[in-house]
């Protein structure tokens, strides 16, 4: 199978055969990894700054916010995988022919890539100061805003988060749930094992690899989401990523010294962790399937 | 046997509840964009009323939004012919000769990952505008950034489409009967990943329209930006424009999700 002219050959027939992957690997060079480094490269620069700046970004008040950021990011992600999970549960037992069930996945696939300003819109129409569901809940009696919620705020951010949250849980889980043999199920039956037993002992189990898997792409995903807290909070929100956007007021890095890289650092060594164990985990199960 | 029927109710009850969720807002910015009544004079009398699609079109109508749409469908199909020009000789070329480097590619192609928009473009002003102003000025800047951004997604859907075919005995054939490379490219190839190929396009329209991070901090009036611009002056229109966006973004995403359905592949789960 393997035809590949860098086997055990000279290093100039290596270079050679690597040469027309250059374009590529140049160009994410260029237009990604650079970046990356320069972030990277600046944070790591002390300048004037009394404080080493990648150490400023995670004290005082930067570091309560970089923790407001990720209770946040865990809190969506932890519901995520909770209802997402139930519903995928739910969708697999209606069977592969029920039309709720297609519709489910199909919105689903859509809405986990929804974000930005419309989904924001979204949620200020219907949970803003003169949101339908505001009105909706006042005729019931429910007085949202006096009860102190405000869209632009903790509980506001996780609710419009949800909305990409749970549908991408639900696509991660379904292949999954769907893989559970009811050959599995009978026996455990069969072997005396009611419902809650089954999913102790054989179901959770063998959904756990994806379940975490899942998790971790669900924080790394609203841990980097930008535009809809933005927009919900009109720029005004304690998340990191529109923390960041203060240092890039007027289109050039101003403030503290190279503080905004050093958030930008610290975002992305989040990312790797969460990503990087979601991709790894993944991986494995690939190779399991295989 | 009782405590599956027990259980039903359970499941019904959650799939009603998340449809509710998945649909109220929905309505609710749909209302506010096409009926026009405030919330305050609403009520049983006046739900029916007024229901107006003029907002929309009042608000496609001023030049503004002409010229923030034309900006986002260049940038989407420049983005779009870059990409495919960037990865297709790029993984066929790997796929026939040198599958050592498969893995390399693929992970790759995961690292847009790991980088956030919002540090990306902190990492985009520190990098090049010491050095190359007049690049970050340019709107065409954007093109490189979108191709990185989509690419964990357009690498996957051509990979799979190549994976897909037997490759090597493609080439090897089209070799003796003496065609050359960008023959062989073109001919026989192309023809075998259209699937693939437009899905790869698709995607990197779907993020193009979404976009608004990188477009919003490099000051470039796309349409994303537009609607924050045009939020405070025109909220209803505006509205309507979002769910506009959102509508057309759905309808990429389903034309994606039918068309990697249908070559049996992998859909599109936001993941990979």
């Amino acid at each position: 199978m393997r035809g590949g002219p860098s086997n055990g050959r000279a290093p100039v027939a290596v270079v050679r055969a690597w040469m027309p992957l250059v374009p590529f690997m140049g160009f994410v060079g260029l237009f990604l990894l650079w970046p990356a480094v320069v972030v990277f490269r600046r944070a790591l620069e002390q300048l004037d700054a009394v404080r080493a700046p990648m150490l400023e970004a995670i004290t005082g008040q930067y570091g309560n916010n970089f923790a407001f950021s990720l209770r946040l990011s865990a809190l969506t992600a932890l519901l995520g995988v909770v209802i997402g999970t139930a519903t995928a549960v739910a969708v697999v037992r209606l069977g592969q022919a029920s039309t709720t069930r297609n519709l489910i996945i199909g919105w689903s696939a859509v809405a986990a890539n929804l974000g930005g300003l419309p989904l924001a819109f979204a949620f200020i129409a219907a949970l803003g100061k003169q949101g339908l569901i505001t009105r909706l809940l006042s005729e019931l009696g429910i007085d949202l805003i006096g009860a102190g919620f405000d869209i632009a705020g903790f509980w506001g951010i996780v609710l419009a988060y949800l909305y990409f949250q749970f549908p991408l849980m639900t696509l991660v889980m379904v292949p999954a749930i769907e893989g559970l043999r009811a050959s599995w199920r009978e026996s455990a039956a069969n072997l005396g094992a009611d419902t809650t037993t089954y999913w102790r002992l054989v179901g959770l189990p063998i959904l756990a690899p994806p379940i975490i898997s899942g998790f971790l792409l669900l924080l790394a995903n609203a841990f980097s989401a930008y535009a809809t807290a933005y927009a919900l909070s009109a720029g005004g929100s304690r998340l990191i990523p529109v923390q960041i956007r203060f240092f890039l007021q007027g289109n050039t890095i101003t403030g503290k010294a190279n503080l905004g890289y050093a958030l930008a650092a610290w975002m992305i060594i989040v990312m790797v962790v969460t990503m990087g164990g979601f991709l790894a985990l993944r991986r494995r199960a690939e190779r399991w399937r295989a | 046997m009782s405590r599956s029927v027990r259980r039903a109710p359970l499941s019904r009850l959650l799939l009603v509840a998340i449809g509710l969720f998945y649909l109220l807002p929905m309505l609710s910015m749909a209302r506010f964009a096409f009926q026009r009544v405030p919330m305050y004079l609403l009520d049983r009398d006046t739900l029916l009323t007024k229901w107006t699609f003029m907002p929309l079109v009042d608000a496609v109508r001023r030049p503004e939004f002409a010229t923030a749409a034309l900006l986002s469908v260049r940038l989407a199909a420049i983005a779009a012919v870059l990409t495919l020009v960037l990865l297709l000789p790029t993984l066929v070329y790997a796929h026939v000769s040198l599958p050592a480097a498969r893995p390399v590619l693929d992970t790759i192609a995961v690292l847009p990952f790991v980088v956030p928009a919002i540090a990306l473009v902190v990492g985009i002003s520190g990098a090049f505008r010491p050095i190359a102003p007049w690049f970050i000025s340019s709107d065409l800047s954007l093109v490189p950034f979108y191709v990185v951004i989509a690419l964990p997604y357009t690498y996957r859907s051509i990979d799979n489409a190549l994976s897909a075919l037997d490759l090597r005995t493609l080439v090897d054939a089209s070799r003796s009967l003496g065609a050359g490379w960008p023959r062989i490219v073109w001919q026989v190839v192309i023809p075998n990943v259209r699937g693939g190929l437009a899905t790869a396009a698709l995607l990197v329209a779907t993020v193009v329209l979404g976009e608004f991070t990188v477009a919003s901090l490099l000051l470039k009036e796309t349409l994303p930006l537009y609607l924050a611009y045009s939020q405070g002056a025109d909220p209803q229109g505006t509205f309507a424009i979002g769910l506009a966006l959102m509508v057309v973004t759905a309808g990429l995403l389903g034309a994606i999700n039918r068309a990697s359905a249908r070559r049996g592949g992998a859909t599109v789960t936001g993941v990979m």
